[in-house]
């Protein structure tokens, strides 16, 4: 820290004597000889930092290369990437792990086509299902590599389900008993409604995807198909439609009409602006992304897995998180960067991520076995068995598939904010969404 | 200035006043360079930008007036407005009335008076993200101290930031926290009110409404004047709250100006479309301190133009 | 004052009696609303002691029933939340910041008061003008440069500009340098001073109070900024302790850590408050004077 403090003295002083020009911080990129130096970007977060414990051994296998792991927090993520390539400092390797998805950085033009680079390499060599290797692909052009994939699962306290005498919920995608209407009654059996938050306890928390693709469980479509295939520019809105209208109504009632799931209130004031409330140990069940699996050796309570309930929708009952990595466009040695990312998804380094990242889930099938084995309290048969479900009933994130997500999630956070709290009608709310959305989407895809 | 000076010719005193304009001029760089490069050029430079498309990856794209086009049709932008001036509007005036209020109050030869003086002041130091934080906390739905006092008078628990009718003015109820500051200030006016005006206007059988009024607020409405500039052009900026507490929700309840501005410029990458919001900001800025220096003309008394 | 006439008119035995009801329901205001404002500090103060249990407990308690005085060592200890780390970083800017506004401002300062120049009256209004240039006009710019020069995520961009003079404490410094007399300065240059010794050896030292004034000012200003280090810091350990403790409300935690939030809140403001106790003339000066609350 003082080395950093003494260059921020030299610094001012240089800078003082109209010496602004600051070249202190520019990294010495062109090192000796061949010797190449890769950037990763990535979210400061143990569950992402870990991969400079996996560098010390690439580098002994490609001694022409370096590996330097830069990161920000997650608020700061995409801020942090736009600035490092305005400043020609632009990584080589990162994923859309902060609020844009893959169409905001494609539609930028900031990624690179790794097509011509690619060679001989199969996605099969590394165990990538074909569906999941398209994800990342516009036209016959690869964008990115995936690297993790999540789904969403339901997580439940078997601790509030034994206090409660209830059986605990299937693992089983194919059982057809474990429907939504089962889970809002067990949630009913388990909720306790009262001022006093160390009392209060609620049955379930339907965070299944994004405000605007929580219809599509209950069989509403929020975006016209051909979103899908146009670059993520939808062409039309339909959130006035009867099927996702009643989806809407649906999803609050859990809040409003059943009183089975937390207020916006009740979860800020446990868990704070973004946090899980599930992790308070107050929420019996959770419809989640399974990044938060990879907690729950911190949770303080007995957790187990289970099947998303089957809902209206016979086809989408889980929303796939497929993290792909991706070679920026400003990269000067994108074959290296190629061969970290081919690195990264080798078997043997999937396996060893799962274990030092705390269990994040590999896109490498063979590795995935060690992944379910990974949870302790868990059988590990229960987690593949939900995965597999997952992935036969799931759908890709539309944060992934959206052109300006961000601003469209913003909306609708905000929009149907005063639902969630209770002082508004979905009905009386959609249509305004429905306005607003189509206004933004005429000014941002033109 | 030097008196040696006076009596030499002019052709000297011309070369002596060049001299210390070269003085003037070293001495005042640091300033002429800090202007220039982080005020003037960047002033200009936005007024560019506010022409321009730009994502900061790609060059700047010249649009005209789309920009400001667009912003005309923006109901975040209208919104935006709307929110800085609601707050301007009721939490500047009020918050300047309490301070007077309160100052006079503590003008006044009362028991305790540097202690309660300290009380009053002493939570205006806690600003930022710490009283941001700190009353996030006290407006907690749930667990907070503010709906409990409420609960003794049979008030339901209100969602205060988490509801849109509400939001808005629990920062307004926040921003009188921080009135201590404003209360010296007027404290410190009425201190400099002459003593020997007041027993004047006593003698002459004026009531204490009646001092106040004609004698007092005249005599302090410079400092009322400064306080009102300098609580506007903060307001117009609020920007921690937002930030911090609400993400300028819900439903864009307390999406302020600065906020939106903040958002366009480093969420969405909209450099240009930022700018030419920046640009209308300095304009208002501008335009309010122009109008009210022009009003004060007429109703602010300036005692025979002395500076302080 | 109005006590005065009452007594003249009045035998002092009655004086006694007459009670100045105005004056009394003022007083009584007075201290309920010193108490309403106090309550929330009280608040900060307990919470800051409770463990999240009690924390969450309705109602609130006033006194926590056992001080948890961890919360503090945790705020340090606590990897994620790296406390210690960002208080530095606060104090380095804050107070490299000081050190630029004081002598870049004086230094101007001095330009202004003492010497003149055809442009003197229109640089003067110019920098008055830049009094009223809000932040948010110019933060664009400002950050495209910073960024530009790969200074991103670094403390410099917050610090750089304080070594160019702060307009609002230029004003104040020459305020008080004009009301110097101008006899001490041809005394000086009778002596043989030169002109940066006027400034340096002369000058300087007549102003402890102003600059004390100047430099608690900038520092406050520095310390509680958080629009500026939002858009250049990136990284934690990076952050000021602003955004720190921003970023405390969104961080993983099992349950939002209100009590090391208040914890955190309650040593940010140490300083502030420490600086009011030791000078407690100059801070209301300062206040008065500049009207930075």
């Amino acid at each position: 820290m003082n080395k950093k403090y003494g260059r921020l003295l030299l610094s001012v002083t240089l800078a003082f004597g109209l010496v602004a020009t600051a070249c202190s911080s520019k990294d010495s990129k062109n090192g000796a000889g061949e010797t190449v130096t890769i950037t990763h970007y990535t979210i400061d977060s143990p569950d992402r930092t870990f991969v400079e414990k996996l560098i010390p051994d690439f580098e002994k296998s490609h001694p022409n290369i370096k590996i330097k792991v830069t990161k920000a927090p997650y608020e700061q993520f995409d801020s942090k990437l736009q600035s490092s390539i305005a400043a020609g400092n632009s990584p080589d390797v990162t994923s859309h792990w902060g609020y844009g998805g893959f169409m905001e950085y494609y539609n930028k033009g900031m990624l690179m086509d790794m097509t011509p680079y690619l060679g001989d390499f199969s996605n099969s060599d590394y165990n990538i299902p074909d569906d999941v290797m398209n994800i990342y692909k516009v036209g016959d052009k690869t964008y990115g590599i995936p690297l993790n994939s999540y789904v969403t699962v339901m997580l439940y306290n078997k601790d509030l389900f034994d206090k409660a005498g209830l059986p605990y919920p299937p693992t089983d995608y194919e059982d057809k008993s474990w429907t939504f209407d089962k889970m809002v009654e067990y949630a009913k059996k388990m909720t306790v409604d009262s001022k006093n938050l160390a009392e209060a306890q609620y049955g379930v928390d339907f965070g299944f995807g994004e405000r605007d693709q929580r219809p599509q469980y209950f069989n509403g479509n929020v975006y016209s198909d051909d979103t899908w295939t146009n670059g993520g520019k939808p062409s039309e809105i339909n959130l006035t439609k009867p099927e996702v209208v009643d989806a809407y109504k649906k999803i609050y009632g859990l809040i409003w009409d059943q009183k089975v799931s937390p207020t916006p209130a009740f979860s800020k004031s446990v868990s704070g602006q973004f946090g899980d409330p599930f992790l308070s140990g107050k929420i019996a069940m959770s419809v989640v992304g399974s990044w938060s699996l990879a907690a729950s050796s911190e949770f303080n309570f007995k957790v187990g897995v289970a099947a998303v309930p089957q809902g209206p929708n016979e086809k989408v009952r889980s929303v796939l998180y497929v993290d792909p990595l991706f070679i920026l466009k400003d990269s000067k040695h994108p074959k290296e960067a190629l061969e970290w990312i081919k690195y990264l998804i080798g078997t043997e380094i999937q396996e060893k991520s799962i274990e030092l990242s705390g269990g994040n889930p590999p896109v490498n099938q063979k590795a995935a076995e060690k992944y379910y084995n990974n949870f302790e309290g868990i059988d590990p048969q229960q987690i593949e068995q939900v995965f597999e479900g997952a992935y036969k009933y799931g759908f890709e994130s539309y944060n992934h598939l959206i052109s300006n997500y961000s601003q469209i999630n913003e909306l609708f956070i905000n929009e149907l904010a005063s639902v969630e709290n209770g002082d508004k009608k979905v009905e009386d709310v959609l249509p305004v969404i429905q306005e607003k959305l189509t206004k933004l989407l005429g000014r941002v895809n033109k | 200035m030097s008196r040696l000076s006076k009596g030499d010719s002019g052709l000297k005193s011309t070369r002596e006043s060049r001299r210390e304009g070269r003085w003037f001029y070293f001495f005042i760089s640091p300033w002429l360079i800090g202007f220039i490069a982080f005020a003037l050029i960047p002033v200009l430079a936005s007024l560019y930008y506010s022409f321009t498309e730009y994502d900061i990856i790609h060059t700047p794209e010249f649009i005209g007036f789309g920009n400001y086009n667009e912003l005309f049709h923006d109901d975040l932008f209208w919104n935006s407005i709307k929110v800085t001036l609601k707050y301007t509007f009721i939490s500047v005036p009020l918050t300047l009335i309490l301070s007077l209020f309160f100052a006079i109050l503590i003008n006044q030869k009362i028991p305790f008076r540097g202690f309660l003086r300290t009380a009053m002041y002493f939570p205006s130091m806690i600003s930022g993200v710490a009283m941001a934080l700190l009353w996030f906390w006290v407006f907690n739905p749930q667990a907070g101290l503010f709906n409990y006092f409420l609960s003794w008078f049979g008030i339901d628990t209100i969602n205060w930031f988490l509801d849109e009718k509400y939001a808005m003015w629990a920062l307004i109820i926040m921003s009188f926290w921080g009135m201590g500051g404003g209360m010296l200030i007027f404290l410190a006016g009425l201190q400099g009110v002459p003593q020997s005006l007041l027993e004047a206007a006593k003698l002459d059988g004026a009531g204490r409404l009646r001092t106040f009024w004609n004698v007092t607020l005249p005599l302090i409405s410079p400092v009322f004047l400064f306080q009102l500039i300098i609580g506007l052009i903060d307001s117009f900026q609020v920007f921690t709250q937002a930030y911090t507490i609400t993400q300028g929700g819900p439903n864009y309840s307390t999406w302020f100006y600065v906020f939106n501005i903040y958002i366009n410029a480093f969420k969405n990458f909209r450099y240009g479309y930022a700018s030419a919001m920046s640009w209308i900001l300095l304009l208002a800025v501008m335009a309010i301190t122009f109008v009210i220096m022009k009003m004060s003309n007429r109703y602010v008394y300036y005692e025979g133009g002395r500076e302080r | 004052m109005s006590e005065l006439m009452i007594g003249q008119r009045q035998t002092p035995k009655r004086k006694k009696i007459k009670l100045d009801i105005p004056r009394i329901v003022g007083f009584i205001i007075l201290i309920a609303v010193t108490i309403a404002m106090i309550m929330p500090l009280w608040f900060m103060l307990s919470t800051s002691l409770k463990t999240t249990k009690e924390m969450l407990a309705y109602p609130p308690s006033f006194i926590p029933e056992h001080f948890a005085w961890g919360n503090f060592k945790e705020l340090f200890v606590n990897s994620e939340i790296k406390f210690g780390q960002q208080y530095k970083n606060s104090v380095i800017v804050a107070v490299l910041t000081v050190i630029g506004t004081v002598f870049s401002s004086s230094f101007v300062a001095f330009g202004f008061a003492r010497y003149r120049a055809k442009l003197a009256p229109f640089l003067f209004m110019l920098l008055l003008s830049t009094l009223m240039l809000p932040y948010p006009a110019i933060m664009i710019p400002q950050f495209l440069l910073f960024t530009k020069l790969g200074l991103h995520d670094s403390l410099l961009p917050l610090v750089l500009p304080a070594f160019f003079a702060s307009a609002y404490m230029v004003f104040l410094l020459k305020q008080f340098f004009s009301s110097l007399p101008n006899e001490l300065y041809d005394a000086g240059r009778i002596d043989g001073c030169r002109e940066f010794r006027l400034y340096w050896n002369l000058t300087l030292p007549l102003s402890g109070p102003v600059i004390a004034t100047v430099a608690i000012f900038s520092f406050i200003w520095s310390w509680n900024d958080l629009l500026a280090p939002v858009l250049y810091l990136d990284s934690q350990e990076n952050f000021t302790l602003p955004i720190g403790m921003a970023a405390m409300l969104s961080s993983k935690f099992r349950i939002a850590p209100w009590n090391l939030m208040m914890a955190a809140s309650l040593l940010s403001v140490l300083p502030v408050v420490a600086l009011f106790a030791l000078a407690q003339r100059r801070f209301v000066q300062g206040i008065v004077l500049t009207g930075i609350k």
